[in-house]
Formats: C-alpha cells, structure tokens, sequence
C-alpha cells in the first residue's frame, strides 16, 4: 500500500518536472505511446463540417508536434463519459456539463472561445417564422425541440425560463423531443416538426451565415442573458505537459495567418483564458432551477432516462 | 370515271382493307392485353415499393419509438422520401407517417398539418375509415384508395406495424401516388400503340401487295376475255404466268384459248380468200364462155365475107348477124361494169318515180294470171338514185313474176324506217332450193334456159355499190322475199 503510494507520488513528480520542461520526446516516453491526443467534439460546434474539422486538426497536430484527432459522440453525455473513462483526453464542451458538481473531478478548464470580442453567448427561443408565438408561453401544448439534455443554451435556459413560472417542460409543452444537435433543433423548427426550440446563438448565427435559407425560416422570440462560452477542458489525468502544449497552441492560433483562418472558419475570435466567474451566471440558473423545482432535477432524470441519453 | 375506278380496285381494295382491318383488330388485341398486364406488373410493383419503403422505416422505429425520440422517427421518414434507391427516385410519396397503437401522431412527414402527439387529422370521412381499418391489421398489408381510377388522389399505401418484443408499437404508413404508374403505363401504352400502329401499316402494306398481286393477272384476264368478245383476237398479248398456283394455272389455260381462237381465225381467213379466189375463177370462166359463145359466130361469119367480099347478099345477111352478136358481148360487158356507170349515179329524183315502173311490170305481166301487189309508202319526200333503185326493184320484179306459177302473187313494198329506206319484192313461188342459195348473187348463175345470171348480181353490186344490204327469206314451195335496205343518205345523193 505505502509503496503504491510511493510510486504514484513519484510518478507525480516525474510529471511536474515534464511539465517545467519536458519535450514532446518525454511525453512520448513517458507515456510510452505515440498515440493520437483524443479530442471529444460536441454540438456546440457544428460537427458535419468533417473537411474543415480534419484540417484543423491536421493544423493542431503540426502545432503539437503530436497527431491530434477528433472524437464524435451523439450527446453531451457520452463525450463527458468518455472524458470520465479516459479515452479522451480534452473536449469542447458546454457551460451546463461543466458547472455540474462532480466527485472527483475530472475534467479541467483549459480555454473559453472568443466569439464577437466577449467569451460569451446567449441562448435563442426560435419559431417558425410564420408561426404567431411570441413567446415561450405561446408555445403552451405545443411541441418544443430542446438541443441535448446537458446543453445549457438548449435545455437548460428553457427549462429556467419555465421553472420561474413554476413550470416543467413536461407540464407546459405537449410533446418534446431532443434533436442533441443544436442545428437539427433549428431544423426541427424550420420543417415545422417542433413548433418551438431552444438553440445555441452561436450555431444559430453561424448557420445563419453558412446556410440562411435554414434560419430564415427561423424566428427569435426570446434572446438569454449573457453565458459564458463553452469551454475547452482537458482530462484531469493527462499529462501536463500536455495540457500546457494544447493551451498554448490554441491561445497562439490568433497570432497566427493559418490560425486565423481556421477561427474565422469558425466565426471565432480566438481561443482565451478563462476568468474562474465566467461561467457563474450559468451556476446561478441552475441553482435557481433546482430551488424553483426541487423535483425538477429527478424529474429531469428520469426524462433523460426515457428520451434517449444513454440507455 | 368512278365506275373504271371501281372495276380496277374493287376486289383489291377489299383485299386489302380486309387485310389491314384483320391486322389492326389481332394488333389492337394484343396491344390491349399487353397495356393491360403492363398496368398490372406496375401495379405490384409499385405495391412491392410501398411495403420495402414503409419496411425500410420500421427497422429503426421501434427503437425511436421506445426513446421517444420523435426527431429521429421524422428523420428517418424524411430520409426516406428523399433518398430512396435510385429505382425509387421517380415515386411519388404522397405522405408518410408513425402513428402509435391509439392513432397519435408519432411522426409526420408533413409535420404542420399532422402535428406530433395529436391524433391524425383526415380530410374526409374516407380517410378516417382507412385509419381505423389500419389500425386493426398486425402484419404488413397494401392499402389502396377506392377513388375513381383516373382521380389524381389515387394512391397505393404500403402499411407495416412496428413490433417490439411483439407489442405493437405503432405503424408506419407509407402513401404512393398512382401518378407514377399512370405515367409508366402511359409509357409503355404509347410504346405498344406506336407498335401496334407499325404493324397496321406493314399489314395494309402487305394487304395491298397481296391482292395486287392477285388482282394483276385477273385484270389482265377480263381484258384478254373483252378483247375476246370484241373478236380482236390477233392483239391479245398473253397474261403474264408468275406462278404455278391456281392463278397461273388459270392465266395459262387463258393464254391457250387465246393462242388457238387466234390461230382459228387465221384459218378461217385463208379459207375465206381461197372461196374468194373460186368465185373470182367461176366469173372468170362465165365471162370467158358468155363471150367466147358469140365469138365464135362472129368469126365464122368475118370468115365468109373475108372469102366473099363482094357478095351482097352474103353481107346484108351477115352484118345483121354481126351487130347483134357484138351488142351482145357489149350487154354483157356493160352489165359487168354496171356501177361504173357515172351517168346513173347523179340522176336523183323522188320516191314517187318508182311508180314508173308500175306499168312497166304490169305489161311484163300481161296475159298471165297473176295478182301483183303495189304498195309504194315513199312520199315525194324521200330522195332515191332513181336508175340504180328502178333497177334494182325491176329486176327482183322480173325474177318473181318468172318464179310464180300460174294464179300466183307478187308484191311490191317500200316504206321508211329510221334512216333507212326498205323496198322489199315477195312472191309465193316455188323459192330457192338449198343448192342454190350460195351462189344467187354470182354472175352468170342461172336456172333460166334464156337467162343471162346477171340480174341478181346487178342487184347485189348495185345494193352494194350505195352501202345497203340485202337480205333474202326463202323457204321451197312457199315462196320468196327479197329485201333491201338502203340508207337514207346515200338514198338522197
């Protein structure tokens, strides 16, 4: 036991000093593989943008000096489980999941996104562009389209909108469904399948912008207050060195001509550092939402439960 | 016109129209029946695409349903409507749908006007009984509308329920339109009438070539057998034989006939002018002893005044002698030569001086007891040739008033007919024996001791001579009948 214990403080120690100055030679060493570094992607950016998504990886691997490749999950929730069993090593995810109290922890912030000068984005109530709602309480016994269940701009604004009026989801609307794809939302909402959404502004004006024939079949009825951006996070147990190289590529991107192009690619400023109260606007809905509703997070479960998360 | 074009195409146009009309009829048949199982093939087939495509959906339903994932449900609805298999691509999906066991919707393809968690809305009552006989079945089944075949709202609905765990999820119906297999069908139709068409064509083509065929020789057969009929058997060009069947059969026996009436005829020619060449050496030889007889006297008696010229007596007896025997040889040659007569040919005067002659018989009659009719009905009117036509009815008159016997009849006749001008001279004498009757109108024929044989054949050139004709009824032991026929123009010159 005590020699187990001497081992990983040891192994501890090794990795600190990697992390003042170690080499990518070291890291390989050290974690005697070569292997791809894992990068978990969610709906907060739009995933289907495969050629794009390669070169950028292909740009993050030169950078590196590690290849680096991307991981696709349906929901928020896989990615997160695939975060908490180590076979990735960092994930864009979203403000929601990362406020969520976990023991022990395992994920760490390492950047927030730049998107229009302020790490920050808001969630969009749409309809349907001929539809008469003007609001989340027209939309009473009607069919609403959340993004995933651990989206904070799909999910979690609706349901702190509704819980301020002592309302579940359940309750108000007549039918939801979950599309886990911030631009399928929309979708849902422009074919009229779901009278309503809730959808990321950044999806929503990044399509507006790639494919305006989708959203302008869109109409915003409700903008949220500010939140902050969805992170990047890196897994607790990757080594620092790393996590460090991972940072600095990232944050340098706007330095560079290449770089920018991949950020404008993604209609993103660049890559920041992280304020610790960015994120405590989002910490503060949920709170409300549980106080609102104390049932609403078993009932949320069980919701998860039966639309879809993981069986 | 139309009779000629009747005649030459009627049996060929029968033929052909009957041909054409036989062709037409089996192609029409089979075109029909072929539409007919073509609309039939398209018809499964269209079924079979209904069930594969609602089959298609309900593979990854069941799992949806169980989640509630209601996006994924339309997805798939809307995967399916858009890319099908490329076979697929042409079918028209009316609509397509998830409703649950109670008839909610669980996804529509047309989600505004179905929306989710609702019961289906239908359009008509029609509509609403096919939702409840839908949600009675339990294995994959066709539904098809029972509109009117030509209403454009026809459709084919391929419906399949959703089992798991064999409880009934819900159902996926699939709705096809009928459009489509109008379209194939109008396709196919178009193909086989324009077939069908070619064929009438190629039949009425055939048609024609047949009976033209048939109805080449036959033509030229009726003309072959017209010109026969005509007599005009030398220009009969033989009808073109092209095959053994019966038509050349026919065509060949035609040909034969033809061939032998032609060689007949040019027999009975050769005859006709070797009888011709006889009559010309009997007239030859009458003419020949007619003169030869006086002739003979006549140099006897130059003889004798050649030895005696100076006797008186010799020649106040013999130039008498003479005179008479060369006028004879000079009536017999002037009767020859009758018509040559110029003279008599421009003494024209009407029909009433026919009845000079009247006296002229009576007093040839006188003494004998004999009953002479004179009927003469030509009025001052009727120009005749006055000589030739006294000639004529003297010389018939003669000869019947020499035929009668004693208390017997003669009659005299003429009236006018159409254009022609008929005398006609009858008695009720012994008539002409049968031996006799071919050689009448010969010159020198007689049965008269005193008789020269040149009345009846004066009678006959002078007939002849004005383009009349005459005709004789004879029967022995009851008499004769003479009749002449002029025609009326030449009767005025």
């Amino acid at each position: 036991m005590l020699r187990k214990q001497t081992v990983y403080i040891l192994l501890m120690i090794v990795a600190l000093i990697g992390a003042t100055g170690t080499s990518h030679a070291d890291y390989v060493k050290a974690n005697k593989q070569n292997s791809p570094v894992q990068f978990g992607l969610t709906a907060v950016v739009v995933r289907e943008n495969l050629r794009f998504l390669n070169q950028w990886a292909h740009y993050l691997s030169e950078k590196l000096g590690h290849p680096v490749e991307f991981v696709r999950r349906k929901s928020y929730r896989d990615v997160m489980d695939l975060l908490d069993t180590g076979q990735i090593d960092f994930a864009w995810i979203c403000g929601f999941p990362f406020v969520k109290k976990r023991d022990p922890e395992f994920i760490q912030l390492i950047s927030v996104p730049v998107y229009a000068g302020k790490p920050l984005y808001h969630s969009f109530i749409i309809v349907h562009k001929d539809s008469p709602y003007q609001s989340i309480e027209d939309l009473e016994d009607k069919v609403f389209a959340f993004s995933d269940p651990e989206s904070n701009s799909g999910f979690l604004f609706p349901q702190y909108l509704l819980a301020q009026q002592g309302k579940t989801p359940e309750g108000h609307f007549r039918q939801t469904f979950f599309t886990y794809n911030h631009a399928e939302t929309i979708e849902a909402v422009a074919e009229q399948v779901a009278n309503g959404g809730a959808v990321d502004s950044y999806i929503w004006e990044y399509l507006n912008d790639r494919r305006p024939e989708l959203t302008e079949k869109t109409r915003i009825i409700k903008t949220s207050p500010a939140f902050g951006f969805p992170p990047l996070v890196a897994r607790v147990g990757v080594d620092p060195w790393m996590v460090r190289r991972m940072k600095d590529v990232l944050l340098k991107m706007s330095d560079d001509p290449e770089g920018r192009e991949f950020l404008s690619g993604l209609k993103l400023d660049g890559f920041g550092e992280p304020s610790p109260e960015l994120f405590d606007s989002i910490r503060k809905m949920v709170a409300e939402t549980r106080k609102a509703l104390p049932w609403a997070a078993a009932a949320e479960n069980r919701k998860n439960r039966l639309a879809g998360g993981k069986e | 016109m139309k009779f000629g074009f009747h005649r030459i195409s009627g049996l060929s146009l029968k033929l052909a129209l009957t041909i054409t009309v036989v062709v037409a009829g089996v192609a029409f048949t089979i075109g029909a029946v072929m539409v007919t199982i073509d609309w039939q093939r398209f018809h499964r087939e269209l079924e079979g695409k209904a069930l594969l495509l609602a089959h298609s959906v309900s593979a990854t339903a069941a799992d949806d349903i169980l989640r509630k994932d209601h996006w994924s449900l339309f997805k798939t609805l809307k995967k399916m409507a858009k890319e099908g298999p490329d076979e697929l691509r042409e079918t028209r999906i009316v609509t397509a749908m998830i409703i649950d066991p109670e008839g909610l919707v669980l996804a529509h393809l047309h989600p505004n006007d179905h929306p989710l968690g609702l019961p289906l809305t239908h359009r008509d009552e029609r509509e609403e009984q096919l939702s409840i006989a839908i949600r009675k079945i339990r294995s994959p089944r066709i539904f098809s509308s029972d509109i009117g075949i030509f209403s454009n709202r026809r459709f084919l609905e391929g419906v399949v329920p959703i089992y798991s765990d064999q409880i009934l999820l819900g159902f996926v119906r699939v709705r096809l339109s009928h459009q489509e297999l109008f379209q194939k069908a109008q396709r196919s139709a178009l193909i086989i009438l324009g077939l069908t068409l070619a064929l009438v064509v190629l039949g009425s083509l055939l048609g024609a070539t047949i009976s033209r065929r048939i109805t080449k020789p036959l033509t030229a057969l009726t003309e072959g057998m017209e010109a026969v009929g005509r007599g005009e058997l030398s220009g009969i060009g033989p009808v073109l034989v092209k095959d053994d069947d019966e038509l050349g059969r026919l065509a060949a026996t035609f040909n034969n006939m033809a061939r032998e009436l032609a060689e007949k005829k040019s027999l009975e020619e050769q005859i006709a002018v070797s009888e011709k060449l006889v009559a010309l050496g009997r007239i030859s030889a009458g003419v020949a002893h007619e003169i030869n007889n006086p002739l003979a006297g006549l140099m006897n008696c130059i003889d004798t005044l050649k030895k005696h010229p100076n006797d008186q007596e010799l020649v106040d007896r013999y130039l008498p002698l003479l005179d008479k025997g060369l006028n004879r040889i000079k009536n017999i040659v002037e009767s020859l030569l009758i018509e040559l007569r110029a003279e008599d040919a421009q003494v024209t005067d009407n029909a009433s001086s026919l009845e000079d002659l009247r006296g002229i018989v009576e007093s040839e009659i006188s003494g004998r007891n004999i009953d002479f009719v004179w009927d003469n009905d030509l009025g001052q009117d009727v120009l005749i040739n006055k000589r030739r036509v006294q000639q004529i009815v003297l010389n018939l008159l003669k000869n019947s008033i020499q035929a009668v016997p004693e208390a017997g009849m003669v009659k005299f006749k003429t009236f006018r007919e159409g254009n022609s001008v008929i005398l006609e001279v009858s008695d009720n004498g012994s008539g002409i024996p049968p031996e006799y009757r071919n050689q009448l109108f010969d010159p020198f024929f007689t049965t008269k001791n005193n008789g020269t044989g040149l009345g009846l054949w004066i009678v006959y050139r002078l007939v002849e001579s004005m383009r009349g004709v005459i005709e004789v009824e004879t029967e022995v032991g009851k008499g004769t009948l003479f009749q002449v026929t002029l025609p009326t123009m030449e009767v005025y010159t």
